[in-house]
């Protein structure tokens, strides 16, 4: 079993921190989803885990090994990088055998791989011909070929199409339940929600949190509860008196903070309100971020100079 | 790592492009079909250059090779996925050099002969003799490396195609055109020119056929101890 381990790391470009004292981990069976804004760092700390920039101080290992160090490191660990790497006069099948090649892997992979990614049918026609999803599967292959037990994914969903973003979503969960570390980066909370059981937020190269999605969701934010009844005035009544932080919507429904269905289901029986919906609203992984760059922002707001 | 895999990958890469095919083409067909020109007319005096005077229009194409086989790395993030492969860079650098040397290599000795034979059926009795006509043939293949392997470790260093061909371009014309007829001495030293003392069978400058050669072999080594510096010491 391999994990992705950074440890203080710390990459400077001119003076600028991209990467500020960076330490987390990727274990193998889940799905890490690696989310920030644009420039938090993120395609920087993929690349010093692959050993393709120097850091300026601190490790990046895999198995416990420098990437550097590793023998045939396709058959280790892939990587998507860039959906451009692979040359447009060159076919996707040739972009794949030369890899292979220089990595002794067998060559019944780059069949396997297309098969994989459903770029079989293209295989042959020039990679200038594709579009992006189409650059981004063939990214996809080429990190799937050397069957690797670490993946590291940037960003591989911008350019699919929804039926590619469903594809992904599987595809990424197949890999963690073969035992894989998967390491994924994405911009887009909703989409990561779906596919990782474990979170490394980072901002401004720093870490904000490291944490099992849901947990990370409950610790932020409290459940709450969607009400809807034909006594607006009673309900409203009650919930005030009970203490709760109710709000009505402008369609006449109300929406509970802070609460859980049981204790308000129960509430409204006893009081004898008439209801005619009840649901239990789980925060989203969205709004947990909102709510903790929100707190870092107050957290690490500097006096502006003048 | 070992080296093989490397050579065979960056071997795959460079066939599968069309526009390296195409250049080594060029190399021959540009070499022949100016040496043949050259060689009818029958101004030039040399008369193993007069054979071989196509060698500076084919050498461009060999430049073209040589900076195209590695700039192709310099895009889209090519070098990233390359170099996530083979983290070895010094070793990746090596076997991409000798990627490039051996078709050049391998073309341009078959250009040099086809070239001489088109010569001597063109020139007769006034051409150049059978060892010395073998020794520009070879001397041409051993340049036309060395210029693409010149290409190839300047590309490394400027980490583009564009801005190689547009240095190395101007400067073969110029230089070689202008300045080198008019002056000998330090212009003589430069690689082209340099190079090209084998392909001549009178040379009047400090440089003979050979240590012409290897004066041209020390500005490429240069290059691609360069690129191979560059390469080692920058992010990619």
């Amino acid at each position: 079993m391999t994990s992705i381990d950074v440890r203080d790391l710390t990459k400077e470009y001119g003076g600028r921190r991209a990467v500020d004292r960076l330490t987390f981990g990727v274990r193998p069976g889940h799905v890490t989803g690696f989310l920030g804004p644009n420039g938090a760092g993120k395609s920087t700390t993929m690349r010093l885990v692959l050993g393709l920039d120097r850091p300026t101080s601190g490790t990046a290992t895999i198995g416990g090994r420098a990437y550097t160090e590793l023998r045939d490191p396709l058959r280790r660990v892939g990587a998507l990088l860039d959906a451009g790497a692979a040359h447009g006069s060159r076919s996707a099948r040739d972009h794949l055998r030369a890899l292979a090649v220089s990595n002794r892997i067998p060559a019944h992979r780059v069949d396997t791989v297309l098969e994989r990614t459903g770029l079989a049918a293209v295989a042959r026609r020039r990679v200038r011909t594709f579009s992006l999803g189409m650059r981004q599967r063939l990214g996809i292959a080429a990190a799937l070929l050397g069957d690797p037990e670490v993946v590291l994914l940037d960003e591989p969903a911008n350019g699919l199409d929804p039926e590619g973003i469903v594809w992904i979503r599987t595809l990424l969960r197949d890999l963690a339940a073969q035992g894989r570390a998967v390491l994924v980066s994405s911009h887009l909370m909703n989409e990561t929600a779906a596919f990782a059981d474990h979170l490394v937020i980072v901002g401004r190269g720093r870490l904000l949190a490291d944490a099992p999605v849901r947990e990370f969701i409950h610790a932020r934010l409290r459940p709450r509860v969607r009400i809807r009844t034909t006594d607006p005035a009673a309900l409203g009544g009650l919930l005030t008196r009970h203490g709760h932080d109710a709000s009505q919507d402008a369609d006449g429904t109300w929406t509970v903070r802070h609460a859980r269905v049981d204790d308000i289901g129960r509430l409204v029986a006893r009081a004898g309100v008439p209801v005619l919906e009840l649901t239990a609203q789980e925060a989203t992984l969205e709004e947990a971020y909102l709510d903790l760059t929100a707190a870092e922002a107050e957290f690490t707001a500097q006096p502006q100079e003048a | 790592m070992p080296f093989a895999p490397v050579l065979h990958a960056e071997w795959i890469k460079i066939r599968t492009l069309r526009p390296l095919v195409g250049s080594l083409a060029a190399v021959l067909v540009a070499t022949v079909a100016f040496s043949a020109l050259a060689s009818a007319d029958a101004e030039e005096t040399d008369p193993l250059y007069s054979v071989f005077f196509g060698v500076s229009f084919g050498q461009i194409a060999a430049i073209a090779f040589g900076t195209t086989a590695v700039a192709s790395e310099f895009r889209g993030g090519a070098l990233r996925l390359t170099l996530a492969a083979v983290p070895d860079r010094r070793r990746w650098f090596a076997a991409k050099a000798t990627a490039v040397a051996l078709p050049v290599l391998a073309t341009g000795l078959g250009t040099g002969l086809v070239t001489l034979l088109v010569g001597k059926a063109v020139l007769g009795d006034s051409g150049p003799n059978w060892t010395e006509g073998l020794r520009g043939a070879v001397g041409c293949g051993v340049h036309l490396t060395l210029m693409a392997l010149f290409a190839a470790g300047l590309t490394a260093v400027l980490r583009s195609g564009v801005a190689t061909l547009s240095v190395l371009i101007p400067f073969l014309l110029i230089v070689s055109f202008v300045i080198g007829d008019m002056s000998s001495g330090v212009a003589d030293l430069l690689p082209d020119r340099a190079g090209q003392v084998v392909l001549h069978s009178a040379h009047d400058g400090a440089l003979g056929p050979w240590s012409g050669l290897a004066v041209a072999a020390l500005w490429s080594a240069a290059a691609l101890s360069a690129g191979a510096w560059s390469l080692c010491r920058r992010d990619a």
